[in-house]
């Protein structure tokens, strides 16, 4: 035990520092252990969220440093409010975010209680299906727009063999209506691991003995699915639902790769549009007000999400 | 096999498994195909109707990693023989080789900035997490939720400052930057695994070291760190991946010298228009690595995506 | 329901957590929804009242 590196540390500090580690009572060394994470966190988020708020009531303006700033109350607030363009984009990401969910939690759940029927090999088909979650969001979207090509795209392709029709008829990334369906169905093919892993833990956090006291009461296989199997695992379901709700409500390097936004604005959710008044437009003040917006939304969200979470941790 | 009520049968079974593995395979579809892109060469990756079976070449590698030119007869001429196996594949494409490409370097950049941010995000996480863990804290939940609730926050409205402040310090395109950005952004997922972790080793060992004579330093480092390691190893690997896949500061934060692979790869382009091979052999270099330390990190995956709420 | 409503008179946690809760969700329901301008123009002040009660009442006793 005396060769361990940490032992020869521990002899090699000099006598007086020892004594003093020693010595330093549980709150110190409590306080110590914990000041680096919350210094670093209120550098890089709370100090920034306090500039924004400041900033969301001036006109300030980036790429006009020498400008006059102006404090102007909460007229930004009130633009970003009565703006139907910002309200059209909160839209389209309603449309997004619904779909996604709709689809992910059908097929997640569906796949989690086909899993759980336990036949040979299911460890290395999950682990194949959860490929897709792991990986960069931007990569993988920029790659779908080249599956999503007229006529030489794979998914084209692929739709056109199964329906018979020109696969150079469509595009889905071009069109206005299809375009928002493009990026459901990328979100929906990345996600729905995510989903799916959720569920599987709630159906494997259910006792076999419910099911067993169940079969003794005769009760039928559709009747132990909806008594036991979905009230179980729904507060598992609530922890997915919330968290894709909130990842997709800021959905930004998947879309953005994929469509840009367009065609026109039809792809446009909430964090594209925030991120061309930002960084596009350079009206830091304005966008600064989009962003608190934001923020409040998700840490309301997120506030839900916590109460979820200590619920599922009680099981 | 011992029979019981909850044990479905055999056919249900193999009606579970060939549905489960139809999925599978439409899933891996797309990402077979990126690998399969990869090795294409530029006619047969837009050929109508998509390839299936197809010559395999390191054309798409060869450009990814190389910068060209179209070459006219003079210059083909003036080049003399192809000297390496590289140089001979772009003269089959009527290109001559002018230089490395960007790409190694945003690799690096990719590499540099992950392990840097993992590694501190690990150093800072560990012992908040032991922290939080064992001792009292003062306003302990409010400080947990604190921490949760940065990595929820929006990407892109959490950049209009960032950027602000990052120019006002010369921080922005710096590797440092990147790194302490990532390292806060993953200290909200490190802290909690990391805390789910701790609190499954029993608190008598500690205090046997105590009694000891251990300081709590040293219970800490000879005790609980050795019995944390699998839960620290699998959430460094988290901490990793999120560094290694993030777009959106990357996107807006870097532009040149420490700019990571993910905003880089979609810029790739040919000499005539979109380089799809060399996009796809980037994007496999780039994926690949991920999808081997998702096998590694199976048994943890729902642990890391629920914060370590849900342990099964 | 009489429980709910005693359990807000007496500063529980959970009544007022659910109805925290229920005012976030309705104003993120009021940002998206496609019907009328108006409910969108309210939605933030609505989830702002939420977000602030959520926080003050997670610290009121079970």
């Amino acid at each position: 035990m005396t060769d361990t590196p940490i032992h020869k540390v521990a002899q090699a500090t000099p006598e007086s520092m020892a004594r003093r580690i020693r010595g330093l009572s549980d709150r110190t060394i409590a306080w110590i252990f914990v000041a680096p994470t919350i210094f670093l966190l209120l550098a890089v988020n709370i100090f920034p969220l306090i500039w924004t708020i400041r900033l969301s009531f001036t006109d300030y303006r980036v790429n006009r440093p020498n400008r006059e700033v102006e404090w102007v109350g909460l007229q930004n607030y009130e633009r970003i409010l009565s703006d139907p363009d910002i309200w059209a984009t909160m839209q389209a990401t309603a449309h997004f975010l619904i779909w996604t969910i709709v689809l992910q939690v059908l097929i997640g759940f569906a796949l989690a209680f086909l899993i759980n029927k336990k036949f040979r090999g299911n460890d290395l088909w999950t682990t194949i299906i959860v490929f897709p979650m792991m990986l960069s969001p931007a990569v993988v979207g920029n790659f779908w727009t080249f599956l999503y090509q007229p006529q030489i795209g794979l998914f084209n392709y692929v739709v056109a063999f199964v329906t018979g029709a020109d696969p150079a008829s469509f595009s889905m990334i071009g069109d206005v209506h299809l375009a928002p369906w493009a990026i459901i169905i990328a979100d929906t093919w990345m996600w729905t691991p995510f989903v799916m892993l959720i569920c599987l833990a709630g159906l494997r956090s259910i006792p076999d003995s419910i099911y067993e006291a169940a079969e003794c009461d005769r009760a039928s296989k559709w009747r132990q699915f909806w008594t036991i199997t979905v009230p179980m695992v729904l507060p598992f379901l609530m922890l997915a639902v919330l968290f894709r709700g909130i990842e997709n409500f800021k959905m930004f390097d998947l879309v953005v790769q994929l469509t840009g936004g367009g065609p026109g604005n039809t792809t446009t959710l909430t964090s594209i549009d925030l991120k061309r008044e930002a960084f596009e437009k350079w009206r830091t003040g304005y966008s600064s007000a989009y962003a608190v917006i934001l923020f409040v939304t998700v840490f309301g969200l997120a506030s839900i999400y916590v109460k979820a979470l200590n619920k599922v941790k009680e099981r | 096999m011992s029979f019981s009520v909850t044990e479905p049968s055999n056919g249900t079974k193999w009606f579970a498994g060939i549905l489960v593995i139809g999925y599978a395979l439409i899933t891996i579809a797309p990402l077979l195909w990126i690998i399969a892109t990869g090795f294409k060469s530029g006619p047969d990756s837009i050929a109508y109707p998509p390839k299936v079976v197809f010559e395999p070449t390191l054309e798409g590698y060869v450009n990814l990693f190389t910068d060209r030119t179209r070459a006219t007869q003079d210059m083909l001429d003036a080049a003399g023989e192809p000297q390496t196996w590289y140089d001979q594949i772009a003269r089959d494409q009527g290109t001559v080789i002018t230089g490395p490409s960007r790409y190694g370097e945003r690799f690096m950049n990719s590499v540099i900035i992950g392990f840097g941010s993992t590694a501190l995000c690990m150093l800072l996480g560990t012992a908040a997490a032991y922290a939080f863990s064992r001792f009292r804290v003062p306003l302990k939940d409010d400080l947990l939720f604190f921490i949760l609730s940065t990595r929820m926050m929006p990407p892109i409205a959490v950049a209009i400052p960032i950027f602000l402040m990052f120019r006002q310090l010369g921080l922005s395109d710096t590797h440092l930057g990147m790194i302490l950005l990532y390292t806060a952004v993953n200290l909200s997922l490190s802290v909690w695994l990391l805390k789910g972790f701790i609190d499954e080793i029993p608190v008598e060992y500690e205090e046997a070291a105590l009694i000891d004579g251990y300081t709590r330093f040293q219970a800490f480092y000879k005790v609980v760190l050795p019995q944390a390691a699998t839960g620290i190893a699998s959430t460094a690997i988290f901490c990793l991946i999120f560094a290694w896949n993030e777009y959106a500061f990357a996107v807006l934060l870097t532009s040149g010298t420490a700019q990571t692979a993910p905003p880089f790869i979609p810029t790739i382009i040919g000499t005539s228009g979109k380089d799809w091979p060399a996009v796809a052999a980037g994007a496999t270099i780039f994926l690949v690595p991920v999808m081997v330390f998702t096998i590694l990190l199976r048994k943890h995956l729902l642990r890391g995506i629920t914060f370590g709420a849900v342990r099964k | 329901m009489s429980n709910f409503i005693s359990g807000l008179l007496r500063f529980r946690r959970g009544p007022w957590e659910m109805l925290a809760s229920i005012l976030i969700a309705l104003g993120v329901v009021m940002l998206m929804q496609p019907f009328a301008i108006t409910l969108y123009s309210w939605s933030f002040l609505i989830t702002l009242i939420g977000t602030v009660i959520f926080i003050i009442v997670s610290h009121f006793p079970e």
